[in-house]
């Protein structure tokens, strides 16, 4: 099909897929789930240097407005029924990001009594940001990650 | 020792008597220890003497002398110290008390002394085992819900004995057995006079 005559009425083509996953990476909404100093630098990475909400990642206070959680922190066994509270209330597609060394895999915690050893034991896990604590662009590297991850998925089947 | 913490000292012994067992002045830090049947009349004599004025409490921790100082320890192994603070005198200090059983350690609760006891001696319950008789509400308040045993004396398992995840088939988060070996981390520590000695390791 020529796109000449149409580009000059003002439609574009593409696949159905493009544009939802298109969408999808241009608004990823994270929950706020800070637990430790990881949360700081996920403050960073939200505040105006490095401005998240120029990507279309905007933090909501509220699990069933977001389709991102983003783990930042130590995840105790306390908190752990709280965390996969949290995941089973958001709306599908979700993802998970989880970000520096705790959230990874236990981290400096790992061999504690109270701390799960990676979050990945309670929810499953998109992308795993490394670092203690990953730096702002590390985590907004991770974000790129996962969007590029979500640009790779096929939502209609062939 | 600073003719302050003398006047300290004196003091203490004065009121107290023969219910204070020890003094020590160490470090510019006095630290007094009670027997535990006299700990919560100590307490309250420490806020009520005008001389003393202990008004605040800072803090209240347990210790587990079970391994205390690289060899055996004789005397009981369960111990609570409160660190008090006196505004109008301007000095602070350490009172400690051995609890009388080591399989079931008890002392009394100084909430009714000072209310921000509270919270410390349910840490030190949590952590330690150490119960607090008189005290209006003795949970936990660190570990979790359901949690068993006391992590900080010295023969829990760094490890703990149980670890958690996810059960798919219950849709809930589980306990389990702990899966990974304990792991003993002995820091090797640098002296000073071996400073820039390169033979050490």
């Amino acid at each position: 099909m020529s796109i000449e005559g149409v580009l000059r009425e003002g439609f574009v083509t593409t696949s159905l897929d493009a544009v939802i996953n298109w969408t999808r990476t241009g608004s990823l909404w994270p929950v706020t789930f800070g637990l430790a100093c990881c949360a700081v630098e996920m403050m960073h990475a939200g505040m105006s240097r490095y401005d998240l909400d120029r990507f279309g990642v905007i933090f909501r206070a509220s699990p069933r407005q977001s389709d991102l959680m983003i783990v930042a922190g130590t995840l105790c066994n306390k908190m752990a029924p709280a965390l996969r509270r949290v995941y089973d209330q958001m709306p599908e597609p979700r993802w998970v990001i989880s970000m520096g060394s705790c959230a990874n895999g236990g981290g400096y915690y790992h061999y504690s009594y109270s701390v799960v050893r990676g979050c990945d034991r309670i929810v499953p896990v998109d992308v795993y940001v490394p670092g203690c604590p990953p730096t702002a662009e590390a985590l907004l590297y991770g974000i790129f990650q996962l969007q590029n991850k979500i640009k790779r998925t096929n939502t209609i089947a062939r | 020792m600073s003719a302050k913490l003398e006047r300290l000292s004196q003091t203490l012994r004065d009121v107290l008597g023969d219910a204070l067992l020890n003094l020590v002045t160490d470090r510019g830090e006095v630290t007094i220890e009670v027997a535990a049947a006299d700990y919560l009349r100590v307490a309250q004599t420490l806020r009520d003497t005008p001389e003393l004025g202990f008004e605040q409490l800072i803090d209240v921790s347990g210790v587990d002398y079970s391994a205390w100082a690289n060899g055996e320890w004789a005397g009981k192994r369960f111990a609570a110290a409160t660190h008090l603070l006196s505004v109008r005198h301007n000095w602070r200090l350490r009172l400690r008390a051995f609890a009388e059983d080591d399989e079931f350690p008890v002392l009394d609760s100084l909430v009714g002394v000072w209310p921000s006891a509270n919270w410390y001696e349910r840490e030190t319950f949590d952590l330690y085992g150490i119960l607090f008789s008189g005290h209006p509400d003795l949970r936990r308040i660190l570990t979790d819900y359901g949690f068993v045993g006391h992590p900080f004396r010295k023969d829990f398992p760094v490890s703990g004995h149980v670890e958690m995840r996810y059960d798919p088939e219950t849709g809930r988060v589980v306990y389990q057995p702990v899966t990974i070996e304990p792991r003993e981390n002995t820091p090797r520590i640098v002296r000073e006079e071996h400073y820039g000695d390169v033979g050490h390791g």
